[in-house]
C-alpha cells in the first residue's frame, strides 16, 4: 500500500499553506517547513513557478526596428509551420527524439568493435543440414524446424561483408529505443542452389545465427546477447547484441544474415509463385490430381527482403540526406506511429515503412525537400487519409519492363500493396488490412485535428498515447490462442499455413477479421487487431512456440446509429442470396414477415435496454466465431460492459438506468405541459425548465417512482405529508426534481427585492392550489418552491422572475446613479434560474446526440463520489468534463461505452494543466475558434483570481460558476493522484484476457489516510443499497412495489448522514474536513487541518472548539480534541456506530 | 500584557482551569456520558466608552465557545441557578457594531444549522453576573429530567417543522405586502406632489414619470450612450490611407507578433520544465 503513503504525505503537505498553486506531484515534501512560513507571502507575490504570466514586453522592446533575421524566421514560421507555438513545440520535440552527438560516437565505437569480433568467428566444415551435432550446447537453433527433414548441406564461414543498413544511417532514428541493423553477408559458399525452396535458406540463416550467438555469447563486450525475429516474421531470426555496462539500455544491435547480392535469381520469388513443396510441407501432393501448388507470397517475400537491405539504404539515404526538413518529418511520423501503437509487433507500419512512404511523396512530387518536418507530416497523413493502398496499390518503380507483375498480381496475393523500386517487392506485404484501416482512420483524424486549429494540436497529435483499450470502445481478447489452429483447419486455411510457414495466428488473422467485420456491419465503424509482440529469448532457448506469442485483442470502434437495432435484416426469402445470408448466420437466421408484407430473413438478437444492445456486438462475435471458426465462447474474453454494474439499479441488472432516466424525463415533461396550460394565474407561465441532474440524464441512480407504505411513516394528516418515524429505519431517500418556472414580466413586479420574494412565495401558493385543483395533483408550497408528487416523481418548482437578478444588483451610488454590481444573493439566484436551467438542457441535448454521454458522467461521478471526494466538486462540474470528453474528443473519437469514456475521463483527469488552462467545454459549439484564444488570455491575464478548477462554457465565459465554491486545490490534487493512480491498474485489469477480476477495486477508496474513521449505522442510510460494495441484505424502506392507497407527499430529502455532515462541518469546519461517499456510504473520514493545530494565541472571534492551555508559561489555544470526538457522537446519536481516531498527530 | 498574563498563570493554583485574562472558563458536557469537556468562557459584557450597546451593561454575561448542541433553552436553565434571567441570545459572532435586530420571518429566513456560537445572557440584576462569574461546573446540557434532542430524534423533529403550514405563510404575505403597497403609494403621492415644483435654490426635479420622461440614471444607460457616441466616430475615421498609417498597422502587427511569440516561449519553457517533451 505504497500508494497510500505517498497520497499522505502529500495531503499533509498541502496543508501546509498552498493556495491557488499547486505543486507537482511528487515534490514537496523537503519544503515543508518554509511552506508554513511563506504562507502570506506567496498571497501577495507574484505565484511560483509553474504558472504562465501575461507576457509583458516594453513599449521599446515591442516597437523596435526588426532585424533581417527576425523577418526572415517570421516569414519561414508563417510559411512553413501552423504557428510560432507549434514551430516551437516540433523543435523542443526533435531535440528530445534525435541521438545527440556524443552517443553517437559511443554507439560508433561499438560497432567498430561488433564488426571485430563478428569477422573473427572461427569456422565450421560442412556438415549436412539435418545433422546440427556440431552445434555446441549452449545454444539451440532459432528457428521451428517443422518438418525437421530438409536436404542440403552447411558450413560457417565468416560473413564476407557486415555492413550498417536502416534509419541509424539515415539519422531519423528516434530515441527511447535506438536499433541499428547490421547486415552479415554470408559468403557464397554456404549457398547452394535451389537454397530458396523448402525454407532452406532459412534454415541455414537461423544456423548461422545460432553459431555467431555461440561465440559472441562468450564475449565479455556484451551485456546481453539473445534472439528475435525480424520484424516478427518467425522465419528471420536475428540476433540482437546490447553493450555491457552503462550503455546496455542505449543500443540494440541487430545482426540479419543476408544472402550474397544476385545470389537468388528474383523471377522464382514473384508473388505468384510456389517455393514451399505440399509434398515436403505435408507429406503428400495438393489433391493427388496434379493441380498446380499454391503461390508463397509472403514466403518469397521474406526471401527477396534479405536481398535488398542494401538497395533502400541507398534509395533512402540519396533522397533523405538531402534535407533536414524531411528526416525531421521522417521523426515526427515515427513518433505519430508509436504514440498509436501502429509500428509495433508483426505486421506493423513501421518506420521504414513510413520512410519510404516519404520517398514516394518525394518522387510524386508531392513532397518538397524544403519543406518542413510539420510540413512532411501533414502531407504524408493527407496522403494515408485519402489513399486506400488495398485497393489501389502504389509502386516505387519507374521502369516499364514487361517483365514485371503486375500490380494486379500483387493485390491478389497480399492486402496491402506498395512495391519498392524494383517493382518486385511488396513493402507492406505483412500489413493486414485492417492495420492499414486503422492508420487510414488515425491519419483523417489527425488530419481533421490539423484543420481545427486548435490550440493544443501537437499535444493531442503528438504526446498523447492512444492505447488500445483507451481507444476503442470494446475489445476483446482471444485466448488461449491455440484454438486459432483449429479455426485455421475449420476456414480451409492450408496454403495460408503452409506460406505463412506454420505460423497460424497470422494466417487466421485476415480471414476471421473480414468475418467480424461482415458480421458487425453498420455497428462497427472500425475493428482493429493488436498485432503479436516480437518477442526475445536466450541463446540457449528454443524459439517460443505461436501459441505463446501473448493473446490476440480486437477492439471495435462502434457507431452509435448503429447500435439502436437489435435486428439484422436480411434477403427476401425467394432471392438467391438468402441462402449465403443463412449460410452466414447459421442457426440464427430466421424467416420474418414484416410489417410492409415482406417475408425476409432476418436475425434478432435478445436486448432490452440501452446497455445490452451496446453488447450486441459480444453476441455477434460469440457466435460467428463459434459457427464459422470453431472457437467456443470461453476462449472469447469480451471486455465491453464489466463497468456497467457500478450504475445499475438495486434491483436491475439488465440495464444501466437510461430507461428509468427517460420515464422520469417524461414524467417531466408531462408536468411542464400541465405548467404551460395552467389557467387561472394571474401572470402567464413564460419559460418551464429542468434544473436537476435527472433532467439531464447524469444522475448515478436515477430515481424510481415512490409508493410508500403508509404504516412505515407518520402521517401528518392537516398538511397531507409523511413523516418519517422513530423506530423504524430511516424512509428510503426521495431527491425532488428541481423546475424552475418563469412568470412574464409586468409592471406589477414590485421592484424591491423583499417584497419580490413575497411575491414569489404567494405565486408558489397559487401554484399549488390550482395544480391540486385542476389536476388533483398532491401539492405542498412552501416560501420558495412547491413541491408536486406526480406518477410516484416528485418535482420542485421554483418560480422565478427575470428581473430578480438585476434587482438584486442594483446599487445606487451617492450622485443617484443606478448602477449594477454583483452580490453573492444575485449570482446565486442568476446561477439556479438562468445558468443551471441552460446547462440542463445543453447536455439533455448531448444525450440525444451521443447515447454514451448519460453512461460516462454517472460512472465519471459514482468514482468520484466513491473516492469520497464528491462534496468537493458539484454535479455541474463533473458533468462538464464528462461532456468535454464528448465534445472535444480528440485525438480520439467520442466515445460510444461507457467503459471507454470512463477511462478517459480518469486519464483527461489526471493530465489535464489545471493551473495554466481553462477547460472550454464548446457547448452546441457556440464558440470560435478566435473567442477561444481571447477566453485563453483573459484566462491568463485573470489567473489568481479564478478558481483552482476553471471550466469555461459558452454560457459562463469568464467566471467558472460551477467551481467557484471548490474544489480546494489540495482536494483537486487528491483527485488528479487518485486517477492517476485509478487509470493504469484499471487498464491493466481490463486488458487482462484471464478477466478483469474485481472490477470495484478502483472505486474502493483508501481509508487509511484519514485521522478519524466515523463509522455509521446501515439503519439510518436510506442509500446503503448503492453502496460500491452493495450489501447483500438491507433494510426495509417503506415502500411497496404496487401503487399503494396513500397519495400522501412523501418524505423528501431526509438523508441523516447529509444532515449529520452539514452540522459537523458548521460546528468543526475550521478545525478537519470531513469525507463521505453519499452513495451508500457507512464511514466518514475525517482529517484534520494542521494549521488549525498549531497552537495559537487567543481571539474572541476563533475559540470554536478550542481550549485555552498554560504552554511553557504561554496561554494559548489548541483544539479540544477529546471533547471533539465525543462530540462527533453525540451529534449523530442513534447514526454513529463508533468513533475511531487512528491517529495520535493531535498531540501538538 | 504578556507578563501580566505570565503572573496570573502563575498565581493560578494546579487545578483551576487555565482561562485568558479576563475571561472565566466553566466546563460544560452534553451529559453525564462523557468523558471530556468543553469549556465556556465567559466575561460581564463591556464595551469601550462611548459606544452603544444593545446589551445592558453590567447585567449582560458574554459567553464564548457555546457548544453546537447547547440551546437557548438550555443555557437559560444552566444558568438561571445565578439568578433570574431577562433573555438568552445565541450568535454565530460577537456583533461589533450597533445593529437593530428585526424580527425575520421564518418562512423567508430559515434557522442556520448551529456550529459554536456566543452568547449574551442578560440577567435581571446584576448579581447574576459574578454569580455565573463563579460558576464550577461542569455544567450539563441535557439531563433525565430536561432531555436535548440531538441525532436521529432530532433531525425527525427538525423534519416534521420544517413542514410548512400554507395558511400561515398566506397571512404573512399578505400583512407584508399590504404594508409594501401602502408604502410605496405614500412614496408615489409624495412624488406627485414634487412634481414640477422648484424646491428653494428653484431647480425641478424631472422624473421618468413625468409628462416629459427622461432618460434613467442607470450605468447601463449611460454606457450605451458612449458606445453609440464611439461608433458614430469610428464610422467617420479613415483606415490605412495615409502612409504613417500604413507603416503604423505593419509595425502593429509585428508588435502582435513579438507578443505572442514571447508568450509561446515562455509557453514552451513551462512545458519543458516539466518534461511534457519526453514522448512516451
Amino acid at each position: 500500500m505504497m500508494h497510500n503513503i505517498i497520497v499522505k504525505e502529500l495531503i499533509v503537505t498541502f496543508f501546509l499553506g498552498i493556495t491557488v498553486v499547486m505543486e507537482p506531484a511528487l515534490e514537496g515534501t523537503g519544503k515543508e517547513g518554509k511552506k508554513v512560513s511563506s504562507r502570506k507571502r506567496t498571497l501577495a507575490e507574484p505565484p511560483a513557478k509553474g504558472l504562465l504570466q501575461p507576457v509583458k514586453l516594453s513599449r521599446a522592446e515591442l516597437y523596435k526596428e526588426p532585424t533581417n533575421e527576425e523577418l526572415n524566421r517570421l516569414r519561414e514560421t508563417e510559411s512553413l509551420f501552423h504557428s510560432s507555438l507549434l514551430r516551437l513545440q516540433v523543435e523542443e520535440l526533435l531535440k528530445e527524439v534525435r541521438l545527440s552527438e556524443k552517443k553517437k560516437d559511443r554507439i560508433d565505437a561499438f560497432l567498430r568493435e561488433v564488426n571485430q569480433r563478428v569477422v573473427r568467428v572461427p569456422s565450421v566444415p560442412e556438415t549436412e543440414l539435418t545433422d546440427q551435432a556440431w552445434l555446441p550446447a549452449g545454444v539451440r537453433v532459432p528457428l521451428h524446424q517443422v518438418p525437421y527433414a530438409v536436404k542440403g548441406c552447411f558450413r560457417f564461414l565468416p560473413p564476407a561483408q557486415v555492413t550498417v543498413v536502416g534509419s541509424y544511417l539515415l539519422g531519423t532514428c528516434i530515441r527511447p529505443d535506438i536499433n541499428v541493423d547490421v547486415a552479415l553477408t554470408m559468403p557464397r559458399e554456404i549457398l547452394q542452389d535451389k537454397d530458396g525452396l523448402n525454407q532452406r535458406y532459412f534454415r541455414k540463416r537461423a544456423l548461422y545465427l545460432a553459431h555467431l550467438a555461440h561465440h559472441l555469447a562468450k564475449d565479455p563486450l556484451f551485456g546481453s546477447v539473445c534472439f528475435s525475429y525480424t520484424n516478427g516474421c518467425h522465419l528471420k531470426p536475428s540476433l540482437l547484441l546490447r553493450p555491457r555496462g552503462k550503455d546496455e539500455c542505449l543500443v540494440t544491435v541487430r545482426l540479419h544474415p543476408c544472402p550474397p547480392p544476385d545470389f537468388f535469381r528474383p523471377c522464382r520469388l514473384l508473388p505468384t509463385k510456389n517455393n514451399v513443396r505440399s509434398a515436403w510441407y505435408r507429406g503428400q501432393s495438393p489433391a493427388g490430381d496434379g493441380s498446380p501448388e499454391p503461390p508463397t507470397p509472403h514466403y518469397n517475400t521474406w526471401v527477396l527482403q534479405d536481398t535488398v537491405l542494401e538497395s533502400h539504404l541507398q534509395l533512402l539515404s540519396t533522397i533523405l540526406s538531402s534535407a533536414q526538413g524531411l528526416k525531421d518529418g521522417v521523426a515526427l511520423l515515427k513518433v505519430w506511429l508509436q504514440q498509436r501503437e501502429l509500428d509495433k509487433g508483426r505486421g506493423g507500419f513501421t518506420g521504414f515503412l513510413v520512410s519510404m512512404l516519404v520517398v514516394f511523396l518525394v518522387s510524386t512530387r508531392k513532397i518538397h525537400t524544403t519543406m518542413s518536418g510539420y510540413q512532411v507530416l501533414r502531407s504524408v497523413l493527407q496522403f494515408l487519409a485519402t489513399t486506400d493502398l488495398t485497393v489501389n496499390g502504389i509502386s516505387l518503380c519507374r521502369s516499364s519492363d514487361p517483365s514485371l507483375p503486375a500490380l494486379a498480381d500483387f493485390h491478389q496475393a497480399f492486402s496491402v500493396v506498395f512495391l519498392d523500386s524494383s517493382g518486385r517487392l511488396n513493402l507492406c506485404a505483412d500489413v493486414t488490412a485492417s492495420t492499414y484501416h486503422q492508420v487510414q482512420h488515425e491519419a483523417r483524424l489527425s488530419m481533421m485535428l490539423l484543420d481545427s486549429r486548435a490550440d493544443d494540436g501537437f499535444q493531442l497529435l503528438l504526446m498523447t498515447p492512444k492505447p488500445m483499450i483507451r481507444a476503442f470502445d470494446h475489445v476483446l481478447h482471444l485466448y488461449p490462442l491455440s484454438r486459432l489452429q483449429a479455426a485455421c483447419h475449420r476456414l480451409k486455411l492450408w496454403p495460408e499455413l503452409q506460406d505463412n510457414g506454420g505460423d497460424y495466428v497470422s494466417a487466421a488473422l485476415g480471414p476471421l477479421t473480414t468475418l467480424l467485420e461482415q458480421g458487425l456491419g453498420a455497428r462497427l465503424n472500425l475493428l482493429a487487431h493488436s498485432r503479436s509482440p516480437v518477442p526475445e529469448w536466450d541463446i540457449s532457448q528454443d524459439p517460443p512456440k505461436h501459441k505463446d506469442s501473448g493473446t490476440l485483442t480486437l477492439g471495435l470502434l462502434l457507431r452509435p446509429e448503429g447500435l439502436t437495432s437489435v435486428l439484422e435484416l436480411g434477403p427476401e426469402a425467394d432471392q438467391p442470396e438468402a441462402a449465403k445470408f443463412r449460410q452466414f448466420w447459421g442457426s440464427r437466421s430466421e424467416l420474418r414477415r414484416f410489417q410492409d408484407g415482406a417475408i425476409r430473413e432476418a436475425v434478432v438478437w435478445e436486448a432490452a435496454s440501452m446497455s445490452q444492445k451496446r453488447l450486441i456486438p459480444h453476441q455477434v462475435v460469440t457466435h460467428l466465431l463459434a459457427l464459422h471458426a470453431d472457437i467456443p465462447e470461453t476462449c472469447v474474453h469480451y471486455v465491453g460492459g464489466p463497468l456497467d454494474a457500478l450504475i445499475q439499479g438495486l434491483k436491475e441488472t439488465s440495464s444501466t438506468g437510461e430507461e428509468a432516466l427517460a420515464v422520469a424525463v417524461r414524467c417531466y415533461d408531462d408536468l411542464s405541459r400541465l405548467l404551460w396550460g395552467l389557467e387561472g394565474l394571474p401572470l402567464t407561465v413564460s419559460a418551464v425548465q429542468g434544473a436537476h441532474p435527472v433532467l439531464r440524464y447524469t444522475e448515478v441512480f436515477p430515481p424510481t417512482p415512490v409508493r410508500p407504505a403508509s404504516s412505515f411513516y407518520e402521517p401528518l394528516r392537516e398538511r397531507s405529508s409523511l413523516l418519517p418515524r422513530l423506530n423504524k429505519p430511516c424512509p428510503a431517500y426521495v431527491e425532488p426534481m428541481t423546475v424552475v418556472c418563469h412568470l412574464e414580466g409586468s409592471g406589477q413586479w414590485p421592484q424591491d427585492a423583499e417584497a419580490v420574494q413575497r411575491v414569489r412565495a404567494a405565486f408558489q401558493l397559487r401554484l399549488a392550489e390550482l395544480l391540486t385543483q385542476q389536476h388533483g395533483l398532491q401539492c405542498r408550497a412552501t416560501a420558495t418552491h412547491t413541491d408536486v408528487l406526480k406518477d410516484g416523481f416528485v418535482f420542485r418548482i421554483h418560480v422565478a422572475y427575470q428581473r430578480e437578478p438585476q434587482i438584486l444588483k442594483e446599487v445606487q451610488s451617492p450622485e443617484g446613479m443606478i448602477s449594477l454590481r454583483d452580490t453573492p444573493a444575485s449570482l446565486r439566484l442568476e446561477r439556479d434560474t438562468r445558468q443551471l436551467p441552460l446547462l440542463t438542457s445543453a447536455l439533455h441535448g448531448l444525450q440525444q446526440q451521443h447515447p454514451a454521454f448519460s453512461g460516462v458522467a454517472r460512472l465519471a461521478k459514482r468514482w468520484v463520489r466513491a473516492q469520497l471526494l464528491g462534496e468537493g466538486f458539484t454535479d455541474e462540474s463533473l458533468d462538464l468534463v464528462a461532456a468535454a470528453l464528448f465534445l472535444h474528443p480528440e485525438p480520439f473519437t467520442p466515445p460510444s461505452s461507457p467503459q471507454v469514456g470512463f477511462l478517459r475521463f480518469l486519464f483527461l483527469v489526471s493530465t489535464f494543466d489545471w493551473k495554466n488552462n481553462p477547460l472550454i467545454v464548446n457547448l452546441n459549439n457556440e464558440l470560435t475558434v478566435e473567442e477561444q484564444v481571447e477566453i485563453r488570455s483573459g484566462f491568463l491575464a485573470a489567473r489568481a483570481q479564478l478558481p483552482v478548477m476553471v471550466i469555461v462554457t459558452p454560457q459562463d465565459r469568464k467566471n467558472s460558476v460551477w467551481t467557484q465554491n471548490g474544489p480546494s486545490a489540495q482536494i483537486l490534487q487528491q483527485l488528479v493522484i487518485l486517477a492517476a493512480e485509478a487509470l493504469p491498474m484499471l487498464e491493466k485489469q481490463l486488458m487482462d484476457p484471464w478477466g478483469p477480476g474485481d472490477i470495484r477495486t478502483v472505486f474502493r477508496p483508501p481509508l487509511d489516510i484519514y485521522d478519524v474513521l466515523i463509522r455509521l449505522s446501515p439503519r439510518h442510510i436510506p442509500r446503503h443499497r448503492q453502496a460500491v460494495d452493495s450489501p447483500a441484505a438491507s433494510f426495509c424502506r417503506g415502500l411497496l412495489s404496487q401503487p399503494g392507497p396513500s397519495s400522501l407527499m412523501p418524505v423528501l430529502g431526509y438523508d441523516p448522514p447529509q444532515l449529520y455532515l452539514t452540522q459537523l462541518r458548521e460546528a468543526f469546519g475550521d478545525l478537519a474536513l470531513f469525507f463521505y461517499d453519499q452513495h451508500g456510504g457507512e464511514v466518514i473520514g475525517v482529517l484534520w487541518k494542521p494549521t488549525s493545530f498549531q497552537p495559537q494565541p487567543f481571539k474572541a472571534s476563533s475559540t470554536k472548539g478550542r481550549m485555552v492551555m498554560s504552554r511553557g508559561g504561554e496561554l494559548v489555544m489548541v483544539p479540544n480534541v477529546e471533547a471533539i470526538l465525543e462530540d462527533f457522537a453525540v451529534l449523530g446519536e442513534g447514526l454513529v456506530q463508533t468513533v475511531e481516531a487512528r491517529s495520535e498527530r493531535w498531540t501538538v | 500584557m504578556v507578563a501580566r498574563r505570565r503572573k496570573r498563570a502563575a498565581r493560578d493554583p494546579e487545578d483551576r482551569i487555565p482561562s485568558p485574562l479576563g475571561y472565566a472558563a466553566i466546563p460544560i458536557k452534553f451529559s453525564e456520558k462523557q468523558q471530556a469537556s468543553h469549556y465556556l468562557y465567559v466575561r460581564a459584557h463591556s464595551v469601550r466608552q462611548g459606544t452603544k450597546s444593545t446589551w445592558p451593561q453590567k447585567r449582560t454575561l458574554f459567553v464564548l465557545n457555546v457548544p453546537p448542541y447547547c440551546t437557548e433553552e438550555s443555557l437559560s436553565r444552566l444558568l438561571s441557578s445565578c439568578g433570574p434571567l431577562q433573555s438568552v441570545e445565541l450568535q454565530e459572532k460577537p456583533d461589533l457594531a450597533d445593529s437593530p435586530k428585526e424580527s425575520r420571518s421564518k418562512f423567508f429566513h430559515p434557522k442556520p444549522v448551529p456550529g459554536f456560537r456566543v452568547g449574551y445572557v442578560v440577567f435581571q440584576k446584576p448579581s447574576g453576573v459574578s454569580a455565573a462569574l463563579a460558576l464550577q461546573g461542569p455544567l450539563l446540557v441535557s439531563t433525565e429530567s430536561h432531555p436535548v434532542k440531538t441525532g436521529i430524534h432530532k433531525w425527525i423533529s427538525d423534519y416534521a417543522d420544517s413542514v410548512p403550514d400554507p395558511e400561515a405563510l398566506r397571512v404573512e404575505v399578505d400583512t407584508f405586502m399590504e404594508a409594501y403597497d401602502q408604502k410605496i403609494a405614500e412614496e408615489e403621492a409624495k412624488a406627485k406632489e414634487e412634481e414640477g415644483v422648484p424646491d428653494e435654490e428653484g431647480w425641478v426635479k424631472v422624473t421618468r414619470r413625468g409628462r416629459r420622461p427622461v432618460l434613467p440614471r442607470t450605468e447601463a444607460a449611460s454606457l450605451r450612450v458612449l458606445e453609440r457616441e464611439r461608433r458614430k466616430r469610428t464610422r467617420k475615421e479613415l483606415l490605412n490611407f495615409y502612409a504613417w498609417q500604413h507603416r503604423e498597422s505593419k509595425m502593429e502587427h509585428l508588435a502582435q507578433l513579438r507578443k505572442k511569440f514571447e508568450e509561446d516561449k515562455q509557453r514552451i519553457e513551462l512545458l519543458r520544465a516539466q518534461r511534457k517533451f519526453r514522448p512516451y
